[in-house]
């Protein structure tokens, strides 16, 4: 009786252990760092040390200055993960590739779970791998290294081979880089949305779907068509190619940098509670896709998958912060860090300390009266003169559009004529001078990308961009629909009409160049986005005036001498948690950047408060005549313009935020906190600090008092 | 230290919730005002979006907000209406165990809550406990209609204590019910509506085959709110998009105007300040004010984005203060949009305007024209002000801006009217003194020979052919039909003159368009005038009613040979091309009291012209009065087919130029 009390208590401890820890096998070893043996060490340096596991390409980080291990995959599955086969091979596999066959179905393949092969040599700091999966007849190169800052992970495309009948669509490159489990550890996702937002680790999230976002907007050449919607507003596109994650604010982050192959990459983020238990955020590298093709006017058609495989190699960087840079504002300043390392943020010399002012005025719109159209001015350039001598500002950032004949919905033109309603060339010229004298820059509007969908203009069919489908690629831009021109047809027209401009001593304010990429498939010359990214920056070295961009993505960085329609928000997901200034913060210092025309703001107090907040300079759009005039045109975006009724907010606002801000120009931004609900400080690097009060009540803020939606400049040290 | 870190983050995200709202959020859609020419125009976000908030229920249908800002939602898949508190959090359910499906909810100033439940087809009334009061299902009363289902799905209370329910598929409107359950009659019912197609269907189909289709039915209501003067509300889906809103007289009678709305309202709200809000499949949120005039309309459908504020399956929308909750089904939870500055402005100008403080009402509107120079309503309520005030001249312009045919032909009635006082002495003192002077150039005349170069002129000029050609037209105001005559013998009238009349006939239709004073001109803005639209439209009218006519005529015995014709239906245009223009000149100075003259003088240059060609016709072909009659029909007859042949090659032709480049395109996928 006894014996056998004893065999089922036996048994009865054995089978109430934890079912989970049986299945993955038995739990590796840990050597006293912390690091299972299945990894062995690669290499090393004063701050890092990198293991690698060189059955799944894993790899672990270990940060010498916290002691905090950062690591790139699974290990093992714990209970309430969620995970099944597929998902579990996933997360413990370094990378992972989806591959279409002919009819675009997609496979996925893991290294754990997929029958391959991996080689691996060691190479100067880190391993070369080269991983084939026989079943899909893919096989995929990689060279894992540690650098001062991280790691460094390069697929060149050379070692990249697609025998058989199935491509490449997507390779996921460490997926599981710094996953958490649900709300395990406190901390949050960083995605570049807008001006920047952060995901914060819950158990549960509101979002229904992960997120995914493409680097520089979709790409139209495959996509064919930039959609219009009358009800809804257009989403910022991602402009920089940067994600992160921090574990614990204030202890440990990171952020990932791709150098090369942004423009083929999709964010991929995935807050706890969508399919599996872990938040997780990484990009997915795109080789191939599969694409509708008409073959009726009616719409019918078929899917066919893309012919060649997008050419690019991708080099990404892992940064690691630790310490009180483990926070956005350390990330940001680690990627301004990386952009100042490469050249592309250079400091810019500003003699006089006033901030800026961004004033667009359109020049001219012509309606159609009768039988034939006719001009209306709404600024001219004497027209100009009076605003600018009667408007109290300094350092006004001159845009002109509609300045072409024809006006501002006529093509624009390839050499230098005036519209000859506003005036002649040498009131122009003139005209750029004196905003010079005034501490200013006159620039004029161009779009070197867009053709007028149905409007005649100098442009041939053959200069224009082709989709995929041997559509030619569409959208829309400030109301007008539009084709998109080839790059070397784009490059000619820049060219042309920068030496044209260039004697009259003006700039160009260049829209759409910086934010709309796509990939042109004429066959002829057809370029992928990678490929248009250096045609864009060789035509941009040989541009003879200086260019600002509206909303530029980072690889414009260096050719821009001021970013206009700058976002000052996110797009509003509603699982994110809270917007960051990241894009001020990498910029600030360095490039200047204008927020959106103010004009259309329903609280402009508000929207100044956030201008301070950020460090962001104010713009608005002037015209001299009444706006209602051009409320019949394809300008009648713009609702209110005229300069009577702005008169007096233009220089309120330009007096406001003048003396909050120019106390910090040419400062780096250092902080950036929430002090309390409402109240927000930004701190700079010489030492003073810009405290805003988005409140109806005044607020006490170490001993200083702040009026109701108002803002203080005040004086912390370094 | 886990504890502390939970509490943090928890602080956080509750601090996030209830954070003020971030100035310079973009809202994901786009809002419109009305602007000129009843089109909807780009304008500052009216409301943006502040929380979007998961509530644990299941396909809620329904939500009512009381005065004190206390929202009930009746959260159909859990049978039950559940209470919310100032946080969202639950703090009351009712009606379990007794609701089945609750659709629409009201809740009074006791806090009885009216339930409508269409899982049970009853309407069910809770006491603020939550005990039962009362449930009764389909009225027996014979009046409301032995074959009418009963299928209440929403529901409001007036302040009587009457009961209104929408009854799904109701035609008669909506049903009223006292609170006990007795049937009251119909009320609000719309009126259905008889299409061109069904009328034609009515005369050719036989009786069996007008069965198999559809009854022409009224549309029946969709939702229902109450203001608080007791008036009922009524949505309309499946409607035309301008009356799907309407406004009930205790009487039963519509007051709500025409607006721009939406054919697929789901929900209304009306404001005890005066703001209309209803909430549409789309996910478009229409704001108006209580007279009917649109203020805004914004919000937009989820793209599979999730972007705060846009919507995917809206049932429900309530306003409390300065904020809108939106119940949105598939999300299961409530979309709170907070009103900006901008809006703010406008409402208060709207309130005040509405109760008939114009002038009060003024400031707010100017100020929100700095905002929005097009903003129609702005200078409704400026013009009305300067009305009231007296500032004639001001009230005039801006009626025309705000394109109020009625109120500019007001003020324009006082200004004339001051005019006229000033000015009439002297006009009358004018014309004597004309009077006189012609009477004594005339005795002179009769005298002196004054006037003898004059006549000497006049003659030479008479013999030149055109002044003759001219001069002819007037003899058809006295002589029509032997002047038709001359023509036809080659005694008057040339084809050169012919082809000038009907040029100079466009050039009278574009410039009447132009000249026509605004109280009578149906474009308030010469720049929406399509000019050659116009033209084309009077050219091809000539040229088919010329043609047409002298080829049924040859096939008829006619006598009119082509120039005839031509000559003869130029000359037959005098009435318009006399005296069109004139009287688009005089437009100008009428007022909408002279209405009447306006349209019978323009109405009887029509039908003299019409009749005047009646008259060329017979004269020109010889016809008896019913041969022309019938001339004349075949000839409208053949002036119709003509356009529907040259309709169909066009269409023809594109389908054969369609099929040609997708050929094209196909060959070229394929090499």
């Amino acid at each position: 009786m006894r014996k056998l009390l004893r065999v089922l208590l036996v048994l009865w401890v054995l089978g109430s252990l934890p079912a989970g820890a049986v299945s993955a096998g038995a739990p590796p070893a840990l050597r006293p760092d912390g690091i299972p043996d299945s990894y062995r060490l690669i290499a090393e340096n004063p701050t890092f040390r990198l293991y690698l596991n060189p059955e799944t390409l894993a790899f672990k980080v270990l940060d010498t200055r916290s002691g905090y291990i950062w690591h790139s995959n699974l290990d093992e599955r714990a209970p309430g993960d969620r995970l099944n086969r597929t998902w579990t091979a996933f997360a413990q596999s370094g990378l992972s590739i989806d591959a279409l066959d002919a009819r675009a179905n997609v496979k996925r393949a893991s290294i754990t779970l997929s029958e391959h092969t991996l080689e691996i040599h060691p190479v100067e700091n880190g391993v070369q791998a080269q991983v084939a999966f026989p079943e899909l007849g893919i096989s995929v190169g990689m060279i894992l290294q540690l650098e001062e800052t991280g790691v460094r992970v390069e697929v060149p495309f050379e070692t990249i081979r697609e025998e058989g009948e199935y491509r490449l669509h997507l390779l996921h490159l460490y997926p599981w880089m710094g996953a958490t489990r649900g709300d395990e550890i406190p901390g949050y996702m960083f995605i570049p949305d807008g001006c920047g937002a952060l995901i914060r680790f819950t158990a549960q999230t509101k979002a229904t779907n992960m997120y995914y976002g493409r680097y520089y907007g979709a790409d139209l050449g495959i996509q064919g068509v930039l959609p219009f919607n009358p009800h809804l507003r257009r989403p910022y596109p991602i402009s920089v190619p940067v994600i992160g994650m921090v574990h614990g604010e204030g202890q440990n982050a990171y952020i990932l940098i791709i150098e090369k192959g942004a423009s083929y990459a999709e964010i991929q983020a995935h807050p706890a509670g969508i399919i599996t238990n872990f938040n997780f955020l990484y990009n997915a590298f795109i080789y191939n896709e599969s694409y509708f093709q008409p073959t009726s006017r009616a719409g019918d058609g078929v899917t066919a998958v893309q012919p060649r495989t997008n050419r690019y190699d991708i080099v990404i960087h892992y940064r690691f912060l630790t310490g009180p840079e483990a926070h956005y504002v350390g990330m940001a300043r680690s990627y301004q860090q990386y952009l100042l390392e490469k050249g592309i943020l250079r400091p810019q010399h500003s003699e006089n300390s006033p901030i800026g002012i961004r004033l667009e005025f359109l020049g001219a719109e012509w309606e159609q009266v009768l039988f034939w159209h006719r001009p209306i001015p709404m600024t001219t350039l004497e027209q100009m003169e009076t605003v600018l001598s009667t408007l109290n500002v300094a350092n006004p950032q001159v845009v002109y559009y509609g300045w072409q004949p024809g006006g501002a919905s006529a093509p624009l033109p390839v050499q230098g004529k005036l519209d000859p309603a506003l005036g002649r060339r040498s009131e122009l010229v003139a005209m750029a001078e004196r905003v010079k004298a005034r501490g200013g820059t006159f620039s004029l509007y161009y779009d070197p990308l867009s053709a007028l969908r149905g409007g005649a203009g100098d442009v041939s069919r053959y200069d224009l961009a082709l989709a995929i489908n041997s559509q030619y690629i569409r959208g829309y831009h400030r109301n007008h629909p539009v084709h998109y021109l080839s790059p070397s047809a784009a490059e000619k027209r820049l060219l042309s009409l920068g030496r044209d401009v260039q004697k009259w001593g003006v700039g160009l304010a260049v829209n759409v160049l910086g934010s709309v990429l796509y990939s042109d498939f004429r066959r002829s010359h057809s370029l992928n986005r990678e490929e248009t990214i250096a045609a864009y920056q060789r035509m941009l070295t040989q541009s003879p005036v200086p260019i600002a961009f509206y909303g530029p993505n980072d690889y414009l960085f260096a050719y821009a001498t001021a970013y206009y329609d700058i976002p000052l928000t996110s797009n509003g997901y509603v699982y994110v948690s809270e917007d960051v200034p990241f894009l001020p913060i990498v910029l600030s210092g360095y490039l200047p950047y204008y927020g959106e025309a103010l004009n259309f703001s329903p609280d402009v107090r508000g929207d100044l408060l956030r201008h301070a907040e950020f460090g962001a300079y104010p713009s608005f759009f002037v015209t001299y005549e009444d706006t209602a005039r051009i409320l019949n045109t394809r300008s009648n975006w713009i609702y209110v313009s005229s300069y009577r009724q702005l008169k007096d907010e233009i220089e309120e606002s330009y007096a406001w935020l003048d003396a909050l801000l120019s106390p910090v120009r040419g400062a780096t931004i250092t902080g950036h906190r929430t002090i309390a609900d409402g109240v927000v400080a930004t701190t700079y690097s010489n030492g003073r600090q810009i405290v805003v009060n988005y409140r109806d009540q005044p607020v006490e803020v170490g001993g200083l008092v702040i009026p109701a939606r108002d803002a203080v400049l005040r004086e912390v040290g370094p | 230290m886990r504890c502390f870190r939970v509490a943090l983050y928890l602080l956080i995200l509750l601090s996030v919730l209830a954070s003020p709202v971030a100035a310079g959020s973009r809202p994901p859609y786009t809002t419109w005002a009305l602007g000129p020419g009843g089109r909807l125009y780009l304008t500052q976000d009216a409301y943006v979006p502040v929380a979007e908030i998961d509530l644990p229920l299941s396909g809620p249908e329904d939500l009512f907000i009381t005065s004190e800002g206390v929202l009930y939602v009746a959260d159909a898949g859990n049978g039950r209406v559940v209470q919310l508190g100032k946080d969202f959090t639950i703090t009351a359910t009712y009606g379990e165990g007794i609701l089945t499906s609750p659709t629409g909810i009201f809740v009074d100033e006791e806090g009885t809550i009216y339930v409508a439940d269409a899982g049970s087809k009853t309407v069910v009334i809770l006491n603020r406990d939550g005990s039962l009061e009362a449930q009764f299902g389909r009225p027996t009363n014979p009046l409301f209609g032995r074959d009418n289902p009963f299928l209440p799905r929403k529901i409001a209370v007036d302040a009587r204590g009457n009961l209104y329910v929408v009854s799904e598929g109701s035609t008669n409107g909506l049903v009223m019910l006292s609170r006990k359950g007795d049937f009251m009659g119909y009320f609000g019912a719309n009126p259905a509506v008889m299409s061109l197609q069904m009328m034609l269907q009515r005369i050719f189909l036989t009786r069996e085959q007008l069965a198999q289709f559809i009854r022409n039915e009224a549309a029946s209501p969709s939702n229902l709110a109450i203001d608080s003067e007791s008036m009922v509300f009524t949505v309309t889906a499946g409607t035309a998009r301008q009356r799907s809103i309407r406004r009930f007289t205790v009487a039963g009678r519509n007051i709500f105007p025409e607006v721009h709305g939406s054919t697929s309202f789901r929900d209304i709200h009306v404001s005890d300040g005066g703001l209309v809000t209803a909430v549409d499949a789309e996910g478009q949120i229409y704001e108006y004010a209580l007279k009917g005039m649109l203020l805004f309309v914004f919000g937009g459908k989820d793209q599979a984005d999730q972007r705060l504020g846009t919507l995917r399956n809206p049932t429900g929308i309530a306003r409390h203060g300065d904020r809108l909750y939106v119940l949105d089904k598939d999300k299961n939870g409530l979309v709170v949009y907070q009103s900006t500055r901008f809006a703010r402005l406008v409402h208060e100008g709207v309130r005040r305007y509405v109760e008939g403080f114009y002038t009060q009402a003024q400031p707010s509107f100017e100020e929100v024209l700095q905002y929005n120079g097009s903003f129609i309503m702005a200078y409704q309520a400026i013009a009305d002000a300067y009305f009231k005030e007296g500032d004639y001249v001001r009230a005039l312009r801006y009626y025309r801006y705000a394109e109020d045919r009625r109120g500019y032909s007001e003020a324009f009635w006082e200004l004339r009217n001051a005019v006229l006082q000033r000015y009439l002495t002297s006009a009358l003192l004018l014309f004597l003194s004309l009077t006189v002077a012609r009477s004594a150039v005339r005795r002179l005349d009769r005298r002196r020979g004054l006037l003898e170069p004059v006549r000497r002129w006049w003659s030479a000029a008479q013999r030149s052919r055109l002044v003759a050609d001219f001069l002819f037209l007037f003899r058809f105001i006295r002589h029509p039909a032997d002047s038709f005559y001359y023509i036809k013998e080659k005694e008057r009238g040339s084809l050169r003159f012919a082809l000038l009349l009907y040029f100079w006939v466009v050039v009278v239709r574009v410039a009447s368009l132009y000249l026509t004073g605004f109280v009578f001109n149906p474009y308030a803005d010469p720049s929406r005038i399509r000019a050659e639209v116009e033209v084309i439209y009077v050219l091809a009218l000539i040229l088919l009613w010329n043609s047409a006519n002298y080829l049924v005529s040859t096939i008829s015995d006619g006598e009119g040979r082509l120039r005839d014709v031509i000559i003869g239906s130029a000359y037959a245009l005098f009435p318009y091309a006399l005296f069109a223009l004139p009287l688009a000149l005089l437009s100008n100075l009428m007022s909408l009291n002279e209405i009447f003259l306006y349209t019978f003088s323009r109405n009887l240059i029509l039908a003299w012209t019409a009749l005047m060609l009646f008259v060329m016709v017979r004269e020109i072909h010889n016809y008896s009065f019913s041969e022309t009659f019938r001339n004349v029909l075949k000839t409208l007859f053949t002036m119709a087919v003509m356009v529907l042949t040259a309709y169909i090659l066009y269409v023809l032709f594109y389908q054969l130029f369609d099929f040609v480049t997708a050929l094209f395109r196909e060959l070229q996928l394929r090499s």
